[in-house]
């Protein structure tokens, strides 16, 4: 079938849900509420990127508004309601750029009273990580991340169906989506480790990531089932799409890159331990387009696992720690199959992370450091940050982003020239 | 002689009964039955609950900022008597749903508590739809911001304190007992008194003490209304007297026994708030 009908049949079959709930709800006004916020990153070093002097600044004014259907009309009875969420910005990164991004515009039901469906553009999230990622595969904005967008902003949204289930025994939640990449450093705005230029690139970059063609074979799916024993969760996880980052090579002479289709078969548990919250999860990834290992352009399968613990000390003061690990399988293969001229990459990362979170003057002032510290990969990243909610309506943020490395190619040591520091007011 | 004896007897037993008649009721209860009562009336009113409940958190200087929720609580047993050690005893959930400030509009809050272990505790942020497990060893952390403290909000194990009987007192017209708690265990305060309204057994008034022993922290309550038949505090302040500090929360829209099915207090409804609730 041809990518533009595979395309238009998902969204109508989506948003015509969608809609034929937007038929029922009445004209009543709906209520708005949202933030106007402007944000400003100036940041040092000259790395190439299309600017030298900041990597964030830009206005947003975000929208967002909730349709609970009233009556007894068909969706009146399910339970529904419709959510829209809408970011308008001016990004003056890219000189004054206008852009809306839609958030979410979805239709959620109680179709029966063991099934609920949420069908539309959504944000979804599911696993134990705090900013660590194993059985999460939606799509994450990562640029956002490096240069001090809310959290909020880390998340995409996904073009989706949920299907969640409540049977006595389980709960599951299935999702259908279209493909969404990860949004990553390319050079204009963030400088990072590019292979094709041998070192750290800006807009010297020149790659061409090829994303996989709409069409019904390149959905995706993603599964949990998870129930609650005693005070803990525990979770199974199961995924079936692509990377959301463009870590293989289609054309090593054309740049050309692409997401391999890959597994992930994962499980976690979560609950009180040592007087905190304990957490563990693991994942097992096959790289289905190179399982045995032995194709050096595409990226190997992976084992990882995730240890975290959270305690609250007392007077609004809590600590998180995190320990994770990723083993890349088949290693021996991966070496073997490397060209003299390729860079070599580590088969294990071990990666700890901790979080001190304390807030001050009746919870309006926060202080937060998270930090994120590669003992393998002689890498880190600092987030210290400190908002103030100076009133119900205003909120000041001032915080940093510090990835440092000791070499260009690791995962926090490529984006060691992004170091900025950024306020928002909103 | 014996006659004189037989009537000093029987005359002291008329005293006796005599006596028993004029004294309140502390004499057949113990302080620890009163603090035990006040528990069950103000944290275990009914079987379950809805309110819609306003949170003025208000500085030193006026500025005020507001905190506006939906609240469910669901006992799964009532609170028991306080000697009782059965595991489930007290248990109860609590559902929360934010409708102000902005920036939490939407997300929803559920506890499960225990008396004999840490309650569970979990955040649901719509923003990045994540629902997060909060440690909740800290009973006297600030509720969102405001001067209740977690414990405030669902209640303390009266075990947990030594209760000795002071006196009998009226507050604004109302006979009440006063009461003396000291945590047996190292606890944020060092002294609570309560004044506890001897028909209802409401708490109308706490005061907390430090180690220094003065006065730092107190609780008032305010308008008491019968509302399916059970006496409840519908309005409510704490003052903080160290920082000038106080929260005035109201309760509105208050039902009780409404049946609200036991899955409402699961992720499901954490995701997605159970609308014929929170509408």
């Amino acid at each position: 079938m041809d990518k533009v009908e595979v395309k238009i049949i998902f969204m109508v079959f989506m948003f015509s849900i969608a809609f034929w709930g937007v038929r029922e709800a009445t004209a009543a006004g709906p209520e708005f509420h949202g933030f106007m916020e402007f944000a400003y990153g100036p940041k040092v070093s000259d790395d190439h990127t299309k600017r030298d002097d900041f990597n964030l600044l830009e206005q947003r004014l975000q929208l967002k508004t909730k349709y609970l259907f009233e009556g007894d009309g068909f969706f009146a009875r399910k339970n529904s309601s419709l959510n829209f969420k809408g970011d308008f910005t001016v990004d003056e990164y890219f000189f004054g750029k206008t852009d809306f991004e839609l958030r979410e515009l979805n239709l959620s039901t109680t179709l029966v009273d063991w099934f609920d469906l949420k069908a539309g553009r959504q944000i979804l999230t599911w696993g134990t990580g705090d900013y660590l990622f194993i059985n999460d595969l939606f799509p994450k904005d990562y640029v956002s991340f490096f240069i001090g967008r809310d959290d909020e902003y880390l998340k995409k949204p996904s073009d989706a169906l949920k299907m969640s289930f409540y049977p006595s025994l389980a709960n599951v939640d299935f999702v259908i989506s279209t493909f969404e990449s990860n949004t990553t450093a390319k050079g204009d705005r963030l400088s990072f480790f590019d292979s094709f230029q041998g070192g750290i690139a800006g807009v010297n970059s020149d790659r061409d990531l090829l994303e996989p063609p709409l069409q019904l074979s390149n959905l995706e799916y993603a599964l949990r089932t998870y129930r609650n024993l005693g005070s803990h969760e525990a979770a199974f996880y199961y995924f079936r799409g692509f990377d959301k980052n463009p870590t293989s090579y289609q054309d090593e002479a054309a740049r050309q890159l692409f997401y391999p289709r890959l597994d992930i078969y994962g499980t976690s548990l979560r609950g009180p331990a040592a007087s905190g919250i304990g957490n563990i999860e693991f994942g097992y990834t096959n790289s289905r387009e190179d399982s045995n290992g032995n194709n050096r352009l595409i990226a190997n399968s992976l084992f990882k696992v995730l240890t975290g613990y959270e305690k609250d000390l007392g007077n609004d003061f809590k600590i998180g720690l995190q320990y994770f690990y990723e083993q890349t399988l088949d290693y021996g293969q991966y070496k073997e199959s490397l060209l003299p001229t390729d860079f070599v990459f580590d088969e294990s990362r071990h990666l700890l992370t901790q979080r001190i979170t304390k807030l001050y003057k009746n919870q309006t002032v926060s202080i937060t450091l998270f930090n994120f510290y590669s003992p393998s990969n002689k890498d880190g990243y600092v987030r210290p940050m400190v908002s103030y909610h100076v009133s119900d309506q205003w909120k000041a943020t001032l915080g940093a982003n510090l990835p440092w490395g000791e070499d260009d190619l690791t995962e926090f040591g490529q984006m060691k020239r992004n170091k900025n520091v950024y306020v928002r007011f909103r | 002689m014996r006659t004189i004896k037989m009537l000093f007897a029987v005359s002291l037993f008329f005293l006796a009964s005599f006596s028993q008649e004029l004294s309140f009721a502390q004499d057949e209860l113990s302080a620890s039955d009163i603090i035990a009562k006040s528990r069950l009336a103000f944290y275990y009113a009914g079987d379950d609950m809805k309110a819609r409940v306003r949170m003025e958190l208000i500085n030193k200087n006026g500025q005020k900022r507001i905190r506006e929720l939906t609240m469910l609580r669901k006992d799964d047993q009532d609170g028991g008597q306080p000697s009782s050690a059965e595991a489930s005893e007290g248990r109860q959930k609590y559902f929360m749903y934010f409708y102000q400030p902005a920036d939490v509009k939407d997300m929803t809050f559920m506890v499960t508590k225990y008396t004999d272990q840490d309650a569970d505790r979990w955040l649901f942020i719509p923003a990045i739809d994540l629902v997060k497990r909060i440690a909740a060893n800290d009973k006297f952390s600030s509720f969102v911001g405001s001067d209740f403290t977690y414990e405030d909000v669902s209640g303390r194990n009266p075990a947990e304190d030594t209760h000795t009987f002071l006196r009998n007192d009226k507050l604004n017209g109302k006979d009440c007992f006063v009461v003396e708690s000291i945590p047996k265990q190292p606890s944020e305060y060092a002294k609570r008194i309560s004044w506890i309204d001897a028909t209802n057994f409401l708490p109308l008034k706490e005061e907390f003490y430090d180690k220094q022993n003065e006065l730092y922290r107190q609780f008032e309550a305010g308008e008491i209304k019968e509302i399916d038949g059970i006496s409840t505090i519908i309005q409510r302040v704490v003052k903080n007297l160290k920082s000038g500090h106080r929260t005035e929360v109201s309760f509105e829209e208050i039902k009780y026994n409404l049946g609200i099915e036991d899955d409402v207090f699961s992720e499901r409804y954490l995701r997605r708030p159970p609308l014929q609730w929170i509408k």
